[in-house]
């Protein structure tokens, strides 16, 4: 086996031993944040990597349907529709995640606060995007419509991460990019959630790499079907 | 400058004689305003809401009712083109930019009638006074047109789909959620008469309208050609 091959075999497992070290340093070594209750404050280690690692495939998705509606390459259809689909998986998670904190500190899974409102209208419309791919029939003319609905669906999404929470009062706690700049953490807390924000960043690029091979496959079984 | 506007006044010119000759749009919009407004103030009125909460609620029932009306009709400039097989003529006609800027034109002017009628009633029948008269006309303005442009978009987009009624709205109203909020906050701050909070609305809904324009110019032509 080559040294590359060798890597490739391993990094699955490298990986999984990272995210379960992260698992146990979250529960078992990083301190519970005070002025919440229980051990609530744990679930930023989960709950914030999701967000983040929804917010980049949905960026990623962006950026592929720009490059395709410049260079008509269906290869970055595929990757735009992977990130999409690899986006709104973790913005589910993270909305699961945050209705648990929401059950603990307030008492209700769903309390329509501004975070969660920005996140269910995220959800809709990256939701809306797979819609519109299962309307149009045509392979090409697919690929550029729902390209360009990508890139207007991303120009909200600064919007609602950013100007709403800040237009309504919101019960959720200071996000972790605050308006002065500062991270508010202990060091140790801030440790485990690097290692978190990091090994779920590689998780959902493995997981992406997976989609896009299995989407060029299943486009590959099209093509031979029509044939 | 001046051919661009000349051309662009002829497509607006074009999809208004059309649209007066069935007013299938016109009697969409305006019909659906009616019922909304009419269902929203018999089953509401202007009473039954707590002094405290009139400018807020008030203010989301107004805009609901102008979003879902204008689900009902702001996509025909396009399906229109596609139902009757003019599309491949105007393509031959016209630059791209033109038929995006005849067609915007056209939906601010349906949108422009909506709220016209609709507006002036609303206020009759619920009651709904704003204090600042400017900045709920600003408001508005600028949501009407935001409204308008990011509609107009996604109207080019389904025309070209299956299902293109159901798609309008399912691909339309999420994108227009944000407006939704800015638009109800604004016109709550003009109800209550709060110059701050109507210029910060204004200015998420001058961005996101502005944004939505050049990502119009720039990404309409690929629509319109494929």
């Amino acid at each position: 086996m080559s040294r590359e091959g060798g890597f490739r075999a391993v990094w699955p497992w490298l990986l999984f031993a990272w995210l379960a070290l992260v698992i146990w340093a979250a529960f078992l070594w990083a301190p519970a944040a005070a002025n919440f209750k229980g051990q609530s404050s744990r679930i930023v280690f989960f709950h914030v990597p999701m967000a983040w690692v929804a917010t980049v495939a949905f960026l990623g998705s962006c950026i592929a349907s720009i490059r395709y509606l410049r260079r008509r390459n269906m290869e970055d259809d595929i990757r735009a529709e992977a990130a999409n689909s690899l986006g709104l998986t973790f913005a589910v998670l993270a909305t699961v995640t945050g209705s648990i904190f929401a059950k603990i500190m307030w008492g209700s899974y769903w309390n329509w606060d501004p975070r969660e409102t920005s996140i269910t209208f995220l959800l809709l419309i990256y939701a809306a995007y797979f819609a519109l791919r299962a309307a149009i029939p045509d392979p090409e003319r697919r690929a550029t419509m729902a390209a360009v609905y990508s890139v207007l669906a991303f120009v909200t999404v600064p919007f609602l991460v950013f100007v709403v929470p800040r237009i309504y009062w919101s019960l959720h706690p200071d996000t972790f990019i605050n308006t002065q700049g500062k991270i508010k953490m202990d060091s140790r807390m801030f440790q485990v959630f690097m290692a978190s924000l990091a090994g779920f960043s590689v998780f959902a690029g493995w997981l992406y790499s997976i989609e896009v091979r299995l989407e060029r496959i299943r486009r590959r079984r099209q093509q031979e079907e029509l044939l | 400058m001046w051919r661009f506007l000349a051309e662009a006044g002829a497509v607006f010119v074009k999809d208004l004689r059309t649209e007066f000759r069935t007013r299938v749009a016109l009697n969409a919009l305006g019909l659906f305003a009616v019922t909304t407004l009419a269902a929203v103030s018999y089953t509401i009125g202007p009473y039954r809401i707590a002094e405290a909460d009139r400018p807020f609620l008030l203010s989301a029932l107004l805009w609901i009712v102008i979003f879902f009306a204008s689900m009902a009709g702001l996509d025909r400039s396009f399906v229109k083109e596609e139902d009757t097989q003019t599309a491949p003529l105007l393509r031959l006609s016209a630059s791209p930019l033109v038929v995006w800027a005849g067609k915007l034109a056209f939906n601010l002017a349906l949108l422009a009638v909506l709220m016209a009628i609709l507006v002036p009633l609303y206020g009759m029948l619920m009651g709904f006074r704003p204090v600042s008269l400017w900045g709920f006309a600003g408001i508005l303005a600028a949501g009407g047109y935001t409204l308008a442009v990011t509609t107009t978009m996604v109207a080019a987009i389904i025309a070209r789909a299956m299902t293109r009624g159901a798609l309008f709205s399912v691909l339309s109203l999420p994108l227009l959620l944000p407006l939704l909020i800015f638009v109800i906050q604004g016109t709550r701050a003009a109800a209550e008469g709060s110059p701050e909070g109507v210029m910060e609305a204004l200015r998420a809904v001058i961005s996101l309208g502005g944004i939505m324009t050049i990502l119009s110019v720039v990404l309409f032509p690929a629509v319109w050609h494929e």
